[in-house]
């Protein structure tokens, strides 16, 4: 109890609240910009957190990433361009609610329905992650192997259009990430004697190239062809009723927003899924138990509950997996999980024993980043509004400046500059070649500990192969991954046929 | 380059990761793995496990789109720029690889790199902020000046007075 007091009182002191604040009021802007969503933009910012404490680290972060979610919406409602792919099904009602003048009414029920379902999913989410943590403190080695080959696995699976795909992405990553310093012998491995290799890969210039500078590399490609530029916001009516969301409009989608986030909690926790999946999901099941199902897609506040509350509940509950297991279920929460790794933590359920009071100070973080997405929502709306028309001439050579500079400033180190230049031309290809970014990084971060785990086993069971059948949790989840593994790569053949 | 139909995009793609995986588990893998210590597993195990997926998958997928073709299965050509842009989301990728447009942009990345240990940070990265607007199209002399400069300056003493990150000025 006082570790628990202890955390949200460093959560309310003024240096991080600033930094909670600045980062969701950061992430809504970023958002807000077609092309840019929440895991590029804390690719970004991540070479900043070197110089923050833990908590400031990580509730910035974690702000920066809430606000991106909300902010997709702004663009999506507005231009029917999604700012980030989960906003998506926000475009099919929040447009034509802006093509009749009540914009601003679309995008107040964005922010209401995303803060509810955001709330919720981190209620969720602190109540359970302590005790599931608890429990999954009894898994050994052979569990965690286990269990990392079978999220790599789901997300090779999900990820992409083919697990195949999927599974070359990931062990690509896999590959990468052993870049370095052998953890047994402690000698250069893969390094081709490039001496600056043998501390490994860092993240960051990894994640920027992959993330940031590939995508920028891709909608240039766009804007050269004349596609993608923003256009100018649309005019928002000056009546009361199509400005504001009143009481009762609100509470009319309580059912909605409930559903919603249970949804997203849902998906949130699997990994693999993401929040476009909880958004569509939403938005199909709540098309389907309205009373007026055939005004969804011509305006309907129900749509937008739906999509947005459960997007946004997407983002505490895929913290789940990784406070309780260390396995980041999508790219916001693997980039999340390289931040704890930068501050010399490892995510997973040691981080409750060792780092109780930072864990609860974090919790704390991610209540008031909720609490101040809603004012930062509620009186900067117009302002936001305003980021969806950078023009794209300007916007991107700022990002692809910035990407420059942000692999630099981690380290001070040139050579990570051109590792970030080397991953974005990467980057660039697996998107063409329609490769999953997604598996290649999870891979990536996820290597150390999967190959940790395979020493710990083989040195614990001396070479005994037939250890996974001694351990019937190891043993189930292996044959889950080799289910997934087979039951995707079949059900290509069938599609295919 | 002109846009490729899917299957002679699969076909590059798996024929690439092939000889990738090929020359990592060949060349690669073995002359740049510390020997086996004697206790734990190999160093080479994880890296051979990862490159033989690799080369496993891509076959199959080669075997998978060559009875495609045999079967006369029609993969779509993607002859619009941007084919799959009318799904709605807007968040498919280009059907075509267009290198120039990469090399563009890379090559002035990379002297932007070179030019910061020659001559300093300021004027290659002014250089760099002038020639990326131009070549994203900007034509507006103001514009692009003022934004150069700003962009520039700001960076500057971010990077040097409010991170203390050692950068060469000029």
């Amino acid at each position: 109890m006082e570790m628990i007091l202890a955390g949200l009182m460093d959560s309310l002191s003024p240096v991080s609240l600033i930094y909670v604040f600045v980062g969701v009021a950061v992430g809504v802007a970023i958002g807000a910009i077609p092309g840019i969503n929440g895991p590029m933009a804390i690719a970004l910012f991540i070479p900043l957190t070197y110089y923050m404490s833990p908590l400031a680290a990580i509730g910035f972060l974690v702000g920066l990433n809430k606000g991106a979610f909300f902010g997709g919406a702004i663009s999506a409602v507005l231009l029917r361009t999604p700012g980030t792919p989960e906003a998506a099904a926000t475009t099919w009602d929040g447009y034509p609610l802006t093509d009749q003048g009540k914009g601003e009414k679309a995008l107040r029920m964005a922010l209401y329905s995303s803060v509810s379902g955001d709330f919720i999913s981190t209620a969720v989410l602190v109540l359970i992650a302590a005790p599931l943590a608890t429990v999954a403190l009894y898994m050994g080695p052979p569990e965690m192997f286990a269990l990392i080959s079978l999220a790599l696995t789901v997300i090779a699976g999900i990820g992409t259009k083919s697990i195949s795909r999927g599974l070359v992405a990931a062990s690509a990553g896999l590959l990468a990430g052993m870049i370095g310093t052998e953890p047994v012998t402690a000698l250069p491995r893969l390094t081709f004697d490039i001496y600056q290799l043998e501390s490994g890969l860092s993240l960051i210039p990894v994640a920027i190239g992959l993330l940031a500078f590939s995508e920028i590399l891709i909608q240039l490609e766009r804007l050269k062809f004349g596609v993608g530029d923003n256009e100018g916001a649309r005019r928002f009516s000056d009546k009361p009723e199509d400005k504001f969301v009143t009481l009762k409009e609100f509470f009319a989608n309580t059912k909605t927003l409930l559903r919603a986030s249970a949804i997203g909690i849902g998906v949130g926790a699997m990994p693999g899924l993401g929040a476009p999946v909880a958004s569509f999901l939403s938005y199909d099941q709540a098309q389907k138990r309205s009373k007026k199902p055939e005004e969804f897609g011509k305006g309907r506040l129900e749509g937008i509950a739906a999509s947005e509350a459960a997007n946004s509940a997407v983002v505490g509950a895929s913290l789940i997996p990784l406070f309780v297991l260390g396995i980041p279920g999508n790219l916001a929460v693997a980039m999340l999980m390289g931040a704890f790794m930068i501050h010399g933590m490892m995510p997973g359920p040691l981080l409750f024993q060792e780092n109780s009071q930072l864990m609860y100070g974090i919790f704390g973080s991610l209540m008031i980043a909720s609490f101040f997405l809603l004012i930062i929502g509620r009186f900067g709306l117009k302002l936001f509004c305003k980021a969806v028309q950078i023009p794209s001439v300007v916007l991107y050579p700022l990002v692809i400046f910035t990407c420059i500079m942000g692999a630099y400033l981690g380290q001070s180190s040139m050579f990570d500059v051109m590792v970030m230049l080397v991953f974005g031309v990467i980057g660039y290809f697996m998107r063409k070649f329609d490769f999953s970014y997604v598996a290649f990084l999870i891979g990536f971060i996820l290597v150390p500990e999967w190959e940790r785990a395979l020493q710990q086993v083989v040195i614990i069971s001396q070479f005994d192969t037939f250890m996974f059948f001694r351990r019937p949790v190891a043993m189930l989840l292996m044959a889950l991954t080799f289910f997934v593994v087979i039951r995707t790569f079949l059900a290509g053949v069938r599609k295919k046929d | 380059m002109a846009a490729l139909t899917r299957i002679q995009r699969d076909t590059l793609a798996y024929v690439l990761i092939v000889l990738a995986s090929v020359v990592l588990l060949v060349w690669v893998i073995p002359a740049y793995t510390p020997a086996y210590p004697g206790y734990g597993a190999s160093p080479a195990l994880v890296p051979n496990v990862a490159a033989t997926i690799m080369l496993i998958m891509t076959i199959l997928s080669i075997v998978r789109t060559m009875v495609a073709v045999r079967k006369g299965i029609e993969l779509l050509a993607e002859d619009s720029t941007f084919p799959e842009e009318g799904e709605g989301t807007g968040f498919t990728q280009a059907g075509r690889l267009d290198i120039p447009h990469l090399i563009r942009f890379i090559v002035p990345s990379v002297l932007f790199v070179i030019g910061i240990n020659t001559v300093g940070y300021i004027p290659s990265a002014l250089g760099f902020m002038l020639l990326l607007q131009f070549l994203v199209g900007s034509r507006n002399p103001v514009r692009i000046l003022v934004l150069s400069v700003v962009a520039v300056a700001f960076m500057y003493a971010a990077m040097r007075y409010g991170f203390g990150v050692p950068i060469p000025g000029y």
